[in-house]
């Protein structure tokens, strides 16, 4: 698994990394229909070919609610869970090979950013923090709700 | 009736082939309970199923086995090899019979006796004493194969029925229809590619329209478009099936049932259009027999006894299917005695189901849903019908086996209501689009009783509490604004002039949705949502719309639900014997009662309205001899317009239509308000002094004049014209015409040549040219945009930089209505 492949992206400012076997397609996302009383960051839902895409948008699924960072044209195609969803990123930057396995660094990453993440990356173009789209997908309240549980 | 043979062959085979593993298995291992259960569900679907088919001997052979197990079920007895065997013997022996009645021929003819009552006394018998005569018997009677069924179909043995049926069914292969099995997955994803292949199409569509007629092109697609449509319903076909299917068979199975238990009962079966995967029509068959049965077996009571309850002699028996999006509902209501809660709740405590303190904490929903617990029955004679417990725990588990799910609810002394919900992971239905706070939503047909469209005022809108009410054909139904249920904004313009879609739930509940618009309805193919927006609760799935674009279906009945809009009563099973005393032999004509213009109430016959109408006042144009309307494209006669702009005062610059039709003609007629659809029921008296009118009667104590719809499209009607497009010349050179030219096509103008002058079309020049053209005296006439080379706009002119898009397509926008609002020709 050293060799894995890896699609960098941007997200709130910070670099990401994305398993390449996961993204199934980078699309240019057209109209996004909103769907009222859905969790926040959720924007909505778009058409690729005859499929329904759930739309995410990164920065508010890690309850980051900033606008300071411009908005890719472009979304990266996920599938999880039998769904596919289409990120909403800052920027989708380059597909790049990982050197070593993710390791977590002293004094973790921060409450949102520990849910979302496996940890950290070396690549070939420098760390990125790998994201686990299941916990990213599942949006900030999960969080909320297993403190609450607890 | 051959088709519920077929079907009762069919499954017997199926449930044979099912079970033949099972048998070895059992017969290697007699003590194992679970196959034990199998088979004796086995035997007890067949005897239910043969029962209402006249196979006597079927019905013998499998009521016999069904006691020798149900007494190893109790433990009562032990399964002896004995009594296995025996049991078997009457497993192949069924298998034989249902090869002979495929074939055919008279199972009692053809083999009398055939030694089925040495069966019969080979399974009692070894009940007490374990001698050889049993076995013997099992020997004689079952010919050597004991445990293979499956080599009935294909082997030499000497039995007479099953050589003949054997053989037959061989002679004649070609005469049943040819089957393959196929899996699912790959259904789906041919489904899904042919989804695909439309989209394409319609963008297609799309480009094809834009570049204009094109006749080499235009024939293969036209082509295309047929091929691509026919395969899509064949593709839809392969899965779906309608219930009615399933549902052909019930009256007919309530009849003999109710005839063999002494009762009177009436089938009322509703939503047989709804359409659902072959797969769970087979799936929820058994389970909706089992329950039927048990409704009529155990839930209504013989007509003496309903009689001394006040209740009517005959007892009603109510079937409805309603689709939402990925779930089915299967309302099944009888108007029985209910469900006995302290009996169920004592059972359960006898054979241990729950503890006695456990029972004190337990509400009555959920101590009624103890029935779906395995091995639980509260029939204390055990019938022919309806059985030992079997019934409802294997309604369960089959439907829970689909990822469904079963409820049960009862009140005492008026009846039970089971509620089934099957999901649907892929399906196509029909569906309403419907707009609020510009954002479209998708409503499943099914559920739409009627799209009314009103004022507040003739709706008697008036809020009690926070529930709002609507009065719909004298009865108050409570309603919902979709835009509050959303959280969306609510427009003023929605507020004053409301559209209701009046929706029924399965459980027979009316209820009013407030929505902005109804766009249009088309078959819809619904995909299941991501889990969180599915979490919601709003929403059963999403769709896309011809142009591509995603809509989301309403999960109607969740809707309700969330707002208690929902009765479990007995609302449903009662009103259709309500509705029956009402209605009148024969049909009477209907017509739509409306105030004219002039404030004349009329009615027009309800067979000739197309739709009602809601056009702006600046739609209508006046200038010919006869007034016109412009709607959805097509030029329109319209007749009845008031001399004064009464409607304009009156409705917000709106006018109400009502669009007749012929067949061939459509016009409209212009109405102060649309009142509601009326039986005519008084006498017709003809008016021969007014040509338009055929006829006056009464409605409701008050004169009404009917239209004469003869005379009305002789005076008036005529076939639509579509309506032009606006026109627009260009200047004459090549950036113009390569550059300008498609931006102005693809806004949908239609380009003339400037020598044409044409006074409605407008006029692009740049600038220099139109000052020129002043200077020369020579002004151009109808709407000029003036265009400038460079962005910066020179003081005190009035033109546009040639790259600036928005603003170019506004001032087309502007200009056109200029050109036709005074006198133009729409």
């Amino acid at each position: 698994m050293t060799n894995q492949l890896l699609v960098i992206v941007q997200i709130a400012g910070r670099r990401c990394a994305l398993s390449a076997l996961d993204v199934k397609s980078v699309i240019e996302i057209g109209t996004v229909t909103p769907i009222p009383r859905a969790p926040a960051h959720i924007a909505g839902i778009t058409a690729l070919r005859s499929q329904a895409l759930t739309v995410i948008d990164c920065r508010l699924a890690l309850g980051i609610v900033q606008h300071a960072w411009p908005t890719d044209a472009r979304a990266a195609v996920v599938a999880e869970g039998g769904h596919a969803y289409a990120l909403k990123v800052d920027q989708i930057e380059d597909i790049t090979t990982a050197i070593g396995e993710p390791g977590q660094v002293p004094g973790g990453f921060g409450a949102q950013w520990s849910r979302v993440a496996t940890g950290m990356i070396e690549t070939l173009t420098g760390p990125a923090l790998l994201i686990d789209l299941s916990a990213l997908i599942a949006g900030p309240d999960t969080l909320r709700h297993e403190a609450e549980a607890a | 009736m051959d088709d519920l043979l077929a079907e009762f062959i069919a499954e017997t085979r199926e449930m044979l082939e099912a079970s033949s593993g099972e048998i070895v298995a059992w017969e290697a291992d007699p003590a194992d309970r679970a196959r034990l259960d199998t088979i004796f569900r086995f035997v007890h679907t067949v005897k239910g199923n043969c029962g209402f088919f006249d196979f006597p001997r079927l019905a013998a052979l499998s009521h016999a086995a069904e006691d020798a197990l149900a007494d190893c079920r109790a433990g009562r007895r032990d399964p002896d090899p004995q009594m296995v065997s025996a049991v078997l013997a009457i497993i192949d022996r069924i298998a034989q019979m249902v090869d002979a009645i495929e074939a055919g021929e008279d199972i009692s003819n053809a083999n009398p006796d055939g030694g089925d009552q040495a069966l019969i006394d080979a399974v009692n018998v070894s009940r007490e004493t374990s001698g050889e005569d049993g076995a013997s018997a099992v020997k004689q009677g079952s010919s050597p194969r004991l445990h293979a069924p499956a080599s009935a179909l294909i082997n030499h043995a000497d039995d007479g029925a099953t050589d003949r049926a054997v053989s037959s069914r061989r002679a004649d292969p070609s005469a049943t229809q040819r089957t393959i099995r196929l899996p699912v997955e790959l259904l789906d994803r041919v489904m899904s590619g042919v989804s695909d292949m439309v989209l394409a199409r319609n963008d297609l569509a799309h480009r094809l329209r834009q570049a204009g007629n094109q006749p080499t092109i235009d024939g293969p697609f036209e082509r295309l478009t047929t091929i691509l449509s026919d395969v899509r319903d064949a593709i839809t076909r392969m899965r779906m099936q309608r219930i009615e299917t399933l549902f052909s068979a019930m009256p007919r199975l309530v009849r003999d049932l109710s005839a063999e238990l002494g009762k009177q009962v009436m089938v009322d079966l509703d939503g047989g259009d709804v359409e659902l995967d072959r797969e769970m029509i087979e799936t929820i068959r058994d389970p909706l027999t089992h329950i039927i049965r048990n409704a009529i077996d155990h839930g209504i009571e013989p007509p003496s006894a309903r009689l001394a309850n006040g209740k009517r002699e005959i007892g009603l028996l109510a079937i409805a299917a309603r689709q939402s999006g990925n779930t089915i509902a299967i309302v099944i209501s009888d108007d029985g005695h209910g469900l006995d809660e302290d009996r169920i709740a004592a059972k359960a405590i006898a054979t241990g189901l729950i503890s006695a303190a456990e029972r004190s904490a337990m509400s009555r929903d959920k101590i009624l849903n103890l029935i779906f617990e395995p091995g639980f029955s509260t029939a204390e004679v055990v019938s022919n019908v309806s059985g030992r417990g079997v019934g409802l725990d294997v309604v369960r588990q089959n439907l829970e086996k689909v990822g469904g799910s079963i409820k049960v609810s009862s009140q005492p002394g008026h009846g039970t209501l089971f509620t089934l919900q099957i999901p649907l992971t892929l399906s196509i239905i029909a569906g309403l689009t419907v707009e609020v706070s510009g954002q479209r939503f998708a409503i499943p047909q099914s559920y739409v009783e009627e799209i009314v469209q009103a004022s507040t005022t003739a709706l008697d809108l008036s809020h009690m509490g926070e529930t709002a009410l609507i009065t719909f054909r004298g009865n108050r139904v409570p309603s919902l604004m979709l835009a509050d249920v959303l959280g969306l904004d609510t427009s003023a313009d929605a507020a004053r002039d409301p559209t209701l879609v009046m929706l029924r739930l399965a459980s027979g509940d009316l209820f009013a949705l407030v929505v902005d618009g109804i766009h249009n309805h088309g078959d819809l193919v619904v995909k299941p949502l991501a889990p969180a927006v599915m979490k919601s609760g709003l929403y059963a799935g999403s769709t896309l719309l011809d142009d591509g674009q995603p809509v989301l279906l309403l999960d109607v009945a969740n809707i309700a639900a969330a707002h208690d809009l929902v009765s479990d009563g007995r609302a449903r099973a009662l009103q259709p014997v309500a509705d029956e005393a009402v209605k009148p032999a024969h049909a009477l004509p209907r017509a739509m009662l409306f105030t004219d213009c002039n404030g004349r109430r009329s009615a027009v016959r309800l067979e000739l309205v197309q739709r009602i109408e809601t056009a702006p006042v600046s739609a209508i144009d006046c200038s010919g001899p006869r007034p016109r309307v412009v709607i959805d494209g097509l030029i329109l006669p319209l007749i009845d317009l008031p001399d004064t702009a009464v409607p304009a005062a009156e409705n917000a610059g709106r006018v109400r239509l009502l669009r007749l039709s012929d067949g061939a003609c459509e016009l409209l007629v212009a109405v102060r308000q649309v009142e509601d659809a009326v039986e005519l029921a008084g006498p017709l008296i003809p008016v021969p002094e007014d040509p338009l009118a055929e006829a006056v009667t009464l409605v409701d104590g008050q004169p009404v004049t009917l239209i004469d719809a003869h005379e009305l499209f002789a005076r008036y009607g005529a076939p639509p014209v579509v309506a032009g497009r606006p026109r627009c010349s260009l200047p004459a050179d090549d950036w113009a015409r390569t550059i300008l030219a498609p931006l102005v096509v693809s806004a949908g103008y239609e380009i003339v040549s400037p020598e044409s002058a044409d006074p409605d079309a407008i006029t692009i020049v740049f600038d220099e040219v139109f000052e020129a053209a002043e200077a020369l005296g020579r002004g151009l006439t109808g709407p000029v945009i003036r265009l400038r080379d460079r962005p910066e706009a020179t003081a005190g002119s009035d033109t546009i930089y040639r790259y600036d898009r928005d603003a170019l397509l506004s001032a087309l926008t502007s200009a056109a209505r200029f050109a036709h609002r005074p006198g133009g020709r729409a």
